[in-house]
């Protein structure tokens, strides 16, 4: 291997110049007015968390984490998500305080990266989580609250993709003969391989009806405009997917107070990788970035973990990809320069003082100390001269 | 209706998959491939084709930068992007198998296997419960185990021909290989009307 260069930075990890940076915060600026106005507060988490809590705990693989060894030997990892270490806060401390909770959080997580660009390894998070709130309120508030905040940032075009995990687990189970065929099968819908779902149904010898539904409902359910569209894959017969279907209705008609319509297709087949959603998931795309730039849903199954069955929802949108598809430039900021030379140092501090004063952007710059001139001001709106003579050739 | 963007793999595989989308009803000319363009827009079908190396095919979809593609099972069993599958074209079967010499056993300390595909092959032996050592080459694979480089090869087997010809024997048979129609996440939600107007078509055509 080529010894490492001056330059380099680790694999994956990027650095914000100063106008990616401004977009950054302006993003978290704008988040941090929304998320509070909806009453959500903002939470801070350590950057280092123990491996066998948080690591075990989060939903990203073990190959993802980056992990370290503290003085007494502990594994470390740097978090991998923020919804677990929020999980840790909330059921050891602020549940006792207040339920449900708001919280909301701004964050750079971790994960590494295998061999190829394109993908960072550090990365800046957006969300809020409802802890201690089980109803259809709480999840429709989430699924709202992650559109209008993705409106609030000027992004018109994109969609909501909505399923629900449980009812999806329990289609699956009735339509196969074991829990082994099923997480088969939803390894399979993780990745959306329709060819390899059709593939391994064969393997299991259901028989030709049987298939029949299966690959129906699998390329019918995954994409209504209209919840009432799912209503043949219901089995009216078992009370559970009853409840869980009219839950989705209930969701449904809120999502459509809200004016939602338009931007929601449900999806019975959606599914993730993170095993502790239970109830609602969804996700977040945008025309613009070839990833989705966030997802959300019901995640009891996590409380579980840390011993509280007080349920839970949320939603994270990822700021990276939130600036690939936000097209407004937004004007030139004023920026003022004022060259200054030793005689008339204390003037211009006296005329910066002025404009700052009027909340103009200013910078003072000793003449003499820049050898591009013309160059050096193509950075600044305005450029105001304070020099004896002729020092402005 | 939105423009699609359709990465293709250049070479073996195009004039098959191109016939397929012809058969399916879509109006592409016939001549297509002859230029030596990299881009080409099909206007009256709101279609932009992108001519690809068969292996990057999947890169230019799991990024977005095309909507969909046409990949070979192998090159997606090796790179595990996350892209759908959607379809299976059946086209181009092969399959996927390890070779060597007649009569010969893996040598016991380091068995070594030559291959274009490092993750099949070591996910194929790992499997199996045996640990090799992966010879990572580019092409002309059946020269490792005759010049004594491997003892066996993991590649892609369709007539059976180059082993033979070249004093080599199938082993054991891996996975079968065809052409996959692949989607990008994010294009297979908001272009969803335009992409299952596609497999729909594909599909009643193959049938």
């Amino acid at each position: 291997m080529t010894p490492i260069q001056k330059f380099e930075k680790p694999l994956g990890m990027r650095d914000s110049f100063p106008l990616i940076n401004e977009k950054k915060e302006n993003v978290r600026d704008v988040g941090r007015k929304f998320f509070r106005s909806r009453g959500f507060d903002f939470i801070k988490t350590p950057t280092v968390e123990y491996y066998e809590t948080i690591g075990k705990a989060s939903a990203i693989p073990d190959s993802s984490l980056f992990k370290l060894v503290d003085r007494q030997g502990e594994t470390l990892v740097l978090r991998p998500d923020m919804t677990t270490p929020i999980v840790r806060v909330a059921t050891s401390k602020l549940l006792k305080e207040q339920i449900p909770l708001r919280l909301a959080y701004f964050a750079n997580v971790f994960r590494a990266q295998e061999h190829e660009g394109g993908r960072p390894a550090e990365f800046e998070q957006m969300g809020v989580e409802l802890i201690g709130d089980t109803s259809v309120y709480a999840d429709a508030e989430m699924i709202i609250t992650a559109a209008e905040f993705v409106q609030e940032l000027g992004i018109d075009d994109y969609r909501l993709t909505v399923g629900h995990a449980g009812l999806l687990q329990s289609i699956l189970l009735q339509l196969t003969q074991s829990e082994e065929q099923v997480t088969e099968l939803h390894k399979l819908l993780v990745e959306k391989n329709m060819v390899g779902f059709e593939e391994t149904l064969k393997t299991f010898n259901l028989s030709e009806e049987q298939e029949r539904s299966f690959i129906e409902f699998i390329g019918q359910a995954s994409n209504v405009d209209s919840i009432q569209q799912l209503s043949p894959f219901i089995d009216k017969t078992n009370p559970k997917q009853v409840t869980m279907f009219s839950y989705l209705q209930n969701l449904s008609s809120l999502l459509q107070n809200a004016g939602l319509s338009n931007m929601v297709t449900y999806d019975l087949t959606l599914t993730s990788e993170m095993s502790y959603y239970t109830g609602m998931l969804f996700e977040v795309f945008a025309s613009g970035s070839g990833f989705a730039i966030g997802n959300g849903g019901r995640y009891d199954g996590l409380l579980q973990e840390f011993n509280s069955n007080v349920g839970a929802t949320g939603f994270g949108l990822r700021v990276d990809r939130l600036l690939e598809v936000m097209t407004s430039t937004s004007p030139l900021e004023p920026h003022t320069l004022i060259f200054f030379d030793e005689t008339n140092y204390m003037k211009a501090v006296i005329e910066a003082g002025k404009l700052r004063y009027q909340g103009i952007r200013t910078t003072i710059q000793c003449l003499d100390s820049v050898e591009d001139k013309h160059a050096y001001q193509t950075n600044f709106t305005d450029v105001q001269w304070l020099i004896e003579g002729d020092g402005r050739r | 209706m939105s423009e699609l963007t359709i990465a293709m793999p250049k070479g073996r595989i195009f004039e098959e998959a191109y016939a397929l989308l012809q058969k399916a009803g879509f109006q592409l000319p016939d001549d297509l491939e002859e230029s030596r363009k990299l881009i080409v827009e099909v206007p009256h079908e709101r279609i932009r084709f992108i001519l690809a190396k068969p292996m990057d095919v999947p890169v230019y979809v799991e990024h977005g930068v095309a909507d969909i593609g046409i990949a070979g099972k192998d090159v997606l069993l090796e790179q595990k992007r996350s892209v759908h599958e959607l379809l299976d074209l059946k086209i181009s079967q092969c399959y996927i198998a390890t070779a060597g010499l007649p009569n010969t056993l893996m040598n016991d300390i380091a068995p070594r296997v030559a291959t274009k595909y490092p993750k099949i092959a070591s996910d194929f032996y790992k499997e199996k419960g045996e640990q090799v050592e992966i010879i990572g080459l580019n092409g002309s694979i059946e020269l490792a185990p005759m010049i004594g480089l491997a003892d066996r090869i993991v590649d892609i087997v369709s007539t059976g021909r180059t082993l033979t010809e070249n004093g080599l024997v199938e082993y054991e048979r891996i996975v079968d290989v065809t052409s996959r129609l692949i989607a990008n996440p994010v294009s297979y939600r908001l272009k969803s009307e335009r992409i299952r107007d596609m497999v729909k078509r594909l599909k009643d055509s193959m049938e």
